[in-house]
């Protein structure tokens, strides 16, 4: 209100028509009395309007907006809990049948390793057996040849030494005598 | 140099014969620049809170996450400071805060300042203590003089204390008043004399010569204006905050009773 008259200087200065002429005794205009009247009853009006205003109309309607607000958060939040356990549960599941099927492929695994092992071995044993079969046919035939053989070693040592003596003394042994000399020399 | 106590004055701007009322006496009805600028506020907040409640919306706009910001503001101190029955005084909370505020805030926009008179202040701290002196009689009766018997201090001292008490309680309403108006006033005040400052010593350095010495100083005063400026709107929010700090404090006192003590 400063500048609406450049003559407000002083305290004597003449004033525009309304009250300012009770302004110049120095001090506060706040302390003017007879103004108090006035603005403390237009004050307590306005207040106790805007009081019921606040306490029937904007505070009933500001507590609906955040309760709602409130609400609707726990019910996200209470949906988000809810699909988290969902999707841990599921995680779970999920984790189950990868280890029940990596077992299961295991057990498979192994199945058809000792199959396999067992049919070698079953394979094995019976060439091993065929061979067996051969060596004991083959150690067989040696053996009756060599048998054979042995029968006449007799009969040529027997010759031979009676050759021999022949030579030797100019007679011929008998063959009985031979015949035992043979025998004490294990040849026969 | 402009009168920075000029901006106080209460002038008429439409006159109104005077009436003589049954218990407040003589009020003159005049319609004056204070009527005014409480009026302007008065509809301001109206306004305002109805933009913010009209249609509310659960993912709040600009305009209503500040209403809500406000809202809760005084709804957390009431809460925090009276308990669980703080909701019943949050409507009168909000009401000194929201209109103390707009009339501070406006202050910084008109010329003139509703709550930088004392009438406005007073009114609403003796508003105030009437509120705590009626619900402290409703809820305690006589047990509210317990209010003033410090059960904490040594027997003998208690009288002493308990008088000490009441002479504190009873300047509330003068310090609730005083602290308002003083920093309203107080801000104005100093506003208005550095941009006189500026003003004047402008003029000299217009006038040419040793005058331009006076640019410096304007210069300075400008920045002060400015600075000063950005308080006030601070003091604006704050002395508002205060009141209605103190405003719950003292229900606290009173609806609490030999609960909190």
């Amino acid at each position: 209100m400063a500048a609406d008259t450049p003559q407000s200087h002083g305290p004597d200065a003449a004033h525009t028509a309304t009250t300012e002429a009770e302004h110049g005794s120095g001090g506060l205009p706040q302390f003017q009395f007879q103004h108090w009247g006035g603005q403390i009853a237009w004050l307590l009006v306005l207040f106790v309007i805007l009081y019921v205003l606040i306490a029937r109309v904007f505070t009933p309607r500001m507590r609906a907006v955040i309760d709602q607000r409130a609400q609707t958060i726990a019910g996200a939040l209470e949906t988000a809990r809810q699909v988290q356990t969902e999707a841990a549960e599921q995680a779970k599941a999920a984790a189950a049948e990868v280890a029940e099927a990596r077992t299961r492929s295991q057990r498979l695994a192994s199945d058809a390793r000792a199959k396999a092992a067992a049919e070698t071995a079953e394979r094995s044993a019976a060439e091993e057996a065929k061979v067996a079969d051969h060596v004991a046919k083959a150690e067989a035939r040696i053996a009756a040849m060599r048998d054979a053989a042995m029968v006449h070693v007799g009969a040529i040592a027997g010759e031979t030494t009676s050759a021999i003596v022949e030579k030797l003394t100019g007679k011929a042994p008998s063959a009985a005598d031979v015949k035992a000399a043979l025998a004490a020399r294990g040849a026969a | 140099m402009a009168d920075p106590i000029h901006q106080f004055q209460i002038v008429k701007v439409v006159d109104l014969p005077d009436v003589t009322l049954p218990l407040v006496g003589l009020v003159d009805l005049a319609i004056t620049n204070s009527h005014i600028a409480m009026t302007i506020a008065f509809a301001a907040v109206v306004l305002f809170l109805t933009l913010v409640t009209a249609r509310p919306q659960i993912v709040p706009g600009r305009l209503q996450t500040v209403g809500e910001g406000l809202f809760g503001l005084i709804d957390n101190l009431t809460d925090s400071i009276i308990g669980h029955d703080g909701r019943k005084y949050f409507p009168y909370v909000f009401t000194v805060f929201v209109l103390i505020l707009a009339m501070n805030l406006l202050g910084m926009a008109l010329a003139f300042t509703a709550t930088s008179q004392l009438a406005i202040t007073a009114t609403f701290a003796v508003v105030t203590f009437a509120l705590v002196l009626a619900i402290g009689f409703a809820r305690n009766g006589l047990g509210f003089f317990l209010l003033f018997w410090p059960t904490g201090a040594p027997l003998v001292m208690r009288p002493v204390v308990g008088l000490i008490e009441f002479f504190s309680f009873m300047l509330r309403p003068v310090t609730l008043a005083l602290r308002l108006f003083g920093n309203m006033l107080g801000g104005h005040v100093a506003l208005k004399v550095f941009a006189g400052f500026v003003v004047t010593l402008g003029a000299m350095a217009a006038g040419g010569g040793l005058g331009l010495l006076g640019i410096p100083g304007a210069a300075l005063s400008m920045t002060m204006v400015v600075g000063l400026t950005a308080l006030e709107f601070l003091v604006a929010f704050l002395q508002a905050f205060v009141f209605a700090v103190l405003t719950c404090i003292y229900l606290n006192d009173v609806v609490n009773l030999g609960h909190g003590h």
